[in-house]
């Protein structure tokens, strides 16, 4: 196991001031926030960040990791003494002991498992002893929502290896999508989180679900939205026209006189679902083009009889 | 596990989210969601005959203000306010994806 050097991660020399340690947390907890963050490795920073600050925001637990770190380099291979008495009841400091269970190896040798028996969470959940719950978006198709579906879902989630270095651990899992699941929604895998400490369950997995950008359809949360071309004739006359929509196609009627940017709703044909969504639908009368004599002659013919002067009273 | 196992998770209605359910899923303690929720910090959770129920988007909302509040020392409305504004570009990033645009 490597020995982590927190000062270099907080970028504060051995002598900084308690202010100065927190100066420099919110400083690099705002450069790594998840919801902001351009960095690609912004979970993985801010774990080590958050890690390195639980330990130096204490002063008992920073004066122990001075006392022990004199004379190793960053990087060197690490070792608590062995008479070294990991029955320290050192307290989380904000981190509750879900998220203290994601710190390294090297935390645990020194500071032991936090939250053993001395964070006043609820003991009749065993929380102290559960497992992280991990967080996760995952991107679908409409199409799923349509017909529920089994998706092959990766996972990267930052892992400590023996050496205590930070790598990226890739897990594939299959996940049934059910079917009418709505933007926003919440999967819940029980037990896919992190795993328990000493017997605890382990944690679950949550999935944020979120749709992938369709090239017709639009998702406003159980309804669709979609622009319908239809012909001037179409618009005009009224016609029954097909759709086709990813549970197959629906047979809408379009009412005399419509005209572009007119909306339908469709009740019942969106996402399926108790109770289902509906499927909006915007008229787009598209003009068939004058490229022939014929179409050519049409438009004449047209402009002479109806006598149409659209921006009349506009 | 193998390959071809399939994971059947549970979908967390908008309905059934309990208070212990939130809190259990984000971390956090349930006293800290009640002092929050009676401030009304919650703005999409409700109380019916006294039992609170919360939407999935409660989870994200939760994860976000303890963070904000540990990591910045927020003030409880500091945080919600940044969460209000957090939401607010989750939803446009959403519609902008839904355009094509991200």
């Amino acid at each position: 196991m490597q020995f982590k050097d927190y000062y270099k991660v907080l970028g504060v020399p051995r002598d900084a001031t308690a202010e100065g340690v927190k100066k420099a947390f919110r400083r690099l907890a705002r450069k790594y926030h998840p919801d902001v963050s351009k960095e690609k490795d912004a979970d993985t920073r801010m774990k080590e960040v958050n890690e390195a600050y639980a330990v130096l925001s204490d002063p008992e637990k920073r004066a122990t990791y001075d006392q022990l770190g004199k004379g190793f380099r960053p990087g060197e291979e690490f070792h608590p003494p062995p008479d070294w008495n990991t029955g320290f009841k050192f307290s989380g400091h904000g981190f509750s002991p879900g998220e203290a269970a994601g710190f390294s190896d090297f935390f645990e040798q020194i500071f032991g498992r936090m939250g053993h028996g001395n964070r006043g969470f609820h003991a009749q959940r065993n929380f102290r002893d559960q497992g992280e719950n991990h967080h996760a978006k995952v991107y679908l198709d409409v199409e799923d929502a349509f017909t529920g579906a089994t998706r092959q879902i990766s996972l990267h989630t930052p892992k400590m290896d023996a050496r205590g270095r930070v790598a990226q651990e890739s897990r594939t899992l299959n996940v049934k999508i059910p079917r009418g699941i709505r933007e926003g929604q919440v999967i819940r895998l029980a037990g896919q989180g992190a795993p328990g400490m000493d017997g605890g369950h382990a944690g679950d997995l949550l999935l944020e679900v979120h749709f992938k950008p369709h090239p017709r359809l639009r998702v406003e949360g159980r309804d669709l939205r979609l622009t319908l071309p239809v012909a001037p004739w179409e618009a005009a006359l009224g016609a029954i026209v097909a759709v086709d929509l990813p549970g197959g196609p629906v047979r809408v009627r379009i009412p005399k006189g419509a005209q572009s940017g007119k909306q339908l709703r469709v009740r019942g044909k969106g996402i399926p679902g108790e109770p289902p969504g509906d499927l909006m639908l915007v008229i787009e009368v598209v003009l068939p083009p004058a490229n022939t004599p014929k179409a050519q002659e049409f438009y004449e013919r047209m402009a002479r009889e109806l006598a149409f002067d659209p921006r009349q009273g506009r | 596990m193998r390959d071809d196992e399939v994971l059947i998770g549970s979908l967390m209605e908008d309905t059934w989210l309990t208070l212990d359910q939130v809190a259990a899923a984000c971390d956090v303690e349930p006293a800290w969601l009640i002092r929050h929720l009676e401030e009304g910090l919650f703005p999409r959770a409700e109380s019916v005959s006294g039992v609170w129920r919360f939407s999935g988007a409660a989870l994200a909302r939760a994860r976000r203000m303890r963070s904000l509040e540990r990591d910045f020392d927020a003030v409880p409305e500091l945080a919600a306010l940044v969460a209000d504004l957090l939401e607010q570009m989750d939803e446009m990033r959403t519609r902008l994806r839904s355009h094509g645009g991200l």
